[in-house]
């Protein structure tokens, strides 16, 4: 465990020297970010809705998604990663005694925690700091901002495991164009990034209850707003522990079994 | 012109070597073009119009921007990617050869993949004009081409200034994408939509509402006045000190060295 955890402090203070990538990805993300009020905002004055959520609350909701969208979004690239497969340096990681599987989940979750880090606190401030119809809310209690806060980190945890059976897919793929951009490009849009879930035309919300997607930020940033209420936000919790469990465990077993067969490219 | 046909046929015969990348790589496209529309779509099962606009509307608004930045990166992703010229050392091989600059780079690159989404904003225009059951005259047909050939422009011209300030900075600056991306983004819907302050800076700033707004309410029957009809046309003369802009960085262009 304490290899794992250095793995994870060293890709994070790494990930941490990138702050002039940080600022200009923060200045994109808050103009995304006031662009999507506006639109909301002009929707929601144009006429009566039947959404369940309000206009501040869907405007929080807006802002919490620009704060943490590197920490949870699936269109997420980790190139070193691949191309440490494609090129065959496969081989060294197979070399270590350590297990690949842990070893890349702790690296790609230290990758976005670093980058989350760096970028979430200045978009919040500014959020909280604008005007009032673009402004950003208060949580609506302090029980509910504890499971905002727990969801949020669960949600981490599985969001890395998503993205830990994408290089896995590569291995076998070798190609990360193919299968895995399809795939996190769903993730995306069931996950709520698009758009909010209540925002979803009714068959496809229904769909996407059972797929892990709309557990990673989506489930955190309804609690926060009060969309979710606290008895639902413990079922969801469990939801996110059972697809964190089944997530890791098909992520562990599928590379075990490809790793017993792999070829590694190149010389 | 000739020379541009001959290397773009050269990228599409080298992109089409990996077939099977090739074809996964469309798909993820239009699945994540689709979430654009997607969201447009979902916000008007909730909502009936937006400021008046309904979905057709929008969506027709929404594909001429969108056609006009997808043009932009299949045929002209060199110049997106400028930084990389200037960082490499590579913009010394483009100057010492006897054509002109700007159509070198422009070819040097293509993202052909992105052909997925110039088709699909197509079908979202096709889908939408039927919807909207407009009265068609041979004045808004001209206005619609019209539109389309600046929406290709203007991001050219984006592009075009952000390769410049590289001569300046050298390395690529992360905050156009505010100007690009972020300005896409906004004008996928009609720009009246938005506050005063946007609406002047993407009216005399960067002509957005050129693109897509004025002319549009002229197409939509919104506005008779007929100047609205040729407003596009103030893009074209946006191109001329971005294309200035550019050949001043080259002049003043030094070299990273090795």
């Amino acid at each position: 465990m304490k290899v794992y955890l250095s793995y994870f402090k060293l890709k994070f203070i790494t990930g941490l020297q990138y702050r002039t990538a940080a600022i200009a990805g923060i200045s994109t993300q808050i103009f995304f970010g006031l662009v999507n009020v506006l639109v909301y905002i002009a929707f929601y004055k144009s006429g009566d809705s039947n959404v369940s959520m309000s206009l501040s609350q869907t405007i929080t909701y807006l802002w919490l998604n620009q704060a943490f969208l590197i920490l949870i979004f699936q269109f997420y690239r980790d190139t070193e990663l691949y191309e440490l497969i494609k090129s065959g340096n496969l081989s060294y990681e197979l070399a270590r005694p350590q297990n690949l599987y842990w070893m890349w989940y702790f690296k790609i979750l230290a990758t976005r925690a670093s980058q989350a880090v760096l970028r979430f606190l200045p978009a919040l401030i500014f959020a909280f700091l604008i005007p009032i119809p673009y402004k950003m809310s208060l949580p609506v209690s302090i029980s509910s901002f504890i499971l905002f806060v727990v969801a949020l980190f669960l949600g981490t945890i599985l969001i890395t495991a998503i993205s830990t059976l994408y290089p896995i897919i590569v291995i076998k793929t070798l190609n990360e164009k193919g299968v895995v951009n399809i795939f996190s490009a769903f993730g995306d849009i069931l996950g709520g990034l698009a758009v909010p879930i209540p925002f979803f035309p009714k068959f496809i919300a229904a769909f996407s209850k059972y797929l892990p997607f709309q557990y990673v930020s989506d489930l955190p940033f309804r609690i926060y707003i009060g969309n979710i209420g606290i008895k639902d936000a413990f079922n969801g919790i469990f939801i996110q522990l059972f697809w964190i469990a089944t997530l890791i465990l098909i992520g562990y077993i599928v590379l075990q079994k490809l790793l017993k067969n792999v070829s590694v490219q190149g010389g | 012109m000739k020379l541009y046909i001959k290397a773009l046929k050269m990228h599409i015969m080298s992109e089409l070597q990996y077939k099977g990348s090739f074809f996964m790589s469309i798909i993820s496209q239009i699945i994540t073009f689709f979430s654009y529309y997607f969201v447009i779509i979902s916000l008007f099962t909730k909502f009936n119009n937006i400021k008046g606009f309904s979905l057709y509307e929008v969506l027709l608004c929404f594909s001429i921007i969108q056609f006009g930045f997808a043009f932009n990166e299949v045929f002209a992703r060199g110049i997106d990617k400028f930084d990389n010229f200037i960082i490499s050392g590579k913009f010394d091989q483009l100057l010492l050869r006897p054509k002109n600059i700007i159509l070198q780079v422009l070819i040097s690159e293509t993202d052909f993949v992105k052909i997925a989404r110039l088709i699909q904003s197509l079908i979202v225009m096709v889908i939408a004009l039927i919807n909207l059951r407009l009265e068609i005259t041979l004045l808004k047909i001209f206005t619609l081409i019209l539109m389309f050939i600046s929406a290709i422009i203007i991001f050219f011209c984006l592009f075009l200034i952000s390769a410049s300030y590289c001569f300046l900075t050298v390395q690529g600056l992360e905050v156009r994408n505010v100007l690009t991306d972020g300005g896409k983004q906004m004008a996928q819907y009609p720009i009246g939509i938005f506050n005063k302050g946007f609406i002047f800076v993407f009216t005399f700033i960067v002509p957005y509402a050129f693109v897509n707004y004025y002319p549009l309410l002229y197409f939509l029957g919104r506005n008779n006045n007929t100047i609205y009809a040729f407003s596009p046309l103030i893009v074209f003369i946006y191109l001329i000190p971005c294309i200035l802009l550019f050949n001043l960085g080259t002049k003043k262009y030094k070299s990273v060295g090795s």
